[in-house]
């Protein structure tokens, strides 16, 4: 599961190697959904901060 | 500003990118510094900004693609800052060695900043946007190699991350490989 917005960034830059940028572009945006997925998974808590 | 001088500043910052991850793959596997999940998410968010450098180096540079670096570069750093406030109250701990006295953590937050700076910068130079694709579809040695030394670091944090945390999600304090 974490591997997965490498995953998407890889086979994004292998698109981009084939010029074909929109594919690229694509891989990209749903690369940095699942990052920010990834991160509000597991940081979504307050922070635990008592002033 | 001319194709050549954009392409090679372009280069330098996808070294300068390349460089982070590399130092992180160090710190990982001589210093046995494992990096937490939120760590991991930190190098994805280097690559998804190095991905719009990359994309300028391969089709030429585009607003759209300093677009993508910069977006990348906001996104790790909103995670870097979490991490940051995580540990900002004295004698809430931290996580991971320093290096030079600040955190990795805190050095990912400058670099972040530094990548939107860059690509700011770089947008103001609209000569380079003169033409719509790369001046030849010959990259020169240095720029492959920014490019091919990019996409290995992007596929050695795949595996990576697989032996770390497997099909699932990580441990918050990774201690050891899962696979």
């Amino acid at each position: 599961m974490m591997s997965l917005p490498f995953v998407l960034f890889a086979c994004g830059l292998g698109a981009a190697w084939l010029r074909q940028r929109e594919v690229a572009l694509g891989f990209w945006t749903a690369g940095l959904v699942v990052l920010l997925a990834l991160f509000r998974a597991h940081y979504g808590d307050a922070l635990n901060i008592a002033l | 500003m001319p194709s050549d001088l954009s392409r090679l500043l372009n280069a330098l910052g996808l070294v300068a990118i390349d460089t982070v991850l590399a130092l992180a793959f160090i710190d990982q596997l001589w210093f046995r510094d494992l990096p937490c999940p939120v760590c991991i998410l930190q190098r994805a968010g280097f690559i998804a900004a190095g991905f719009g450098i990359a994309l300028n180096l391969v089709l030429g540079p585009r607003p759209s693609h300093y677009g993508v670096t910069i977006l990348g570069a906001v996104a790790g750093a909103a995670i870097a800052l979490r991490q940051m406030l995580l540990y900002i109250v004295p004698g809430s701990g931290s996580y991971g060695n320093e290096v030079f006295g600040m955190h990795l953590y805190s050095w990912a937050f400058v670099g972040f900043v530094a990548i939107v700076i860059g690509a700011a910068i770089m947008l103001f130079y609209d000569r380079q946007f003169g033409r719509g694709g790369p001046l030849s579809n010959r990259l020169d040695a240095f720029t492959l190699t920014a490019l091919v030394t990019f996409a290995v670091l992007v596929v050695g944090n795949i595996f990576s991350t697989l032996f770390l945390c497997g099909l699932g999600f990580c441990p918050e304090a990774p201690v050891g490989y899962v696979l």
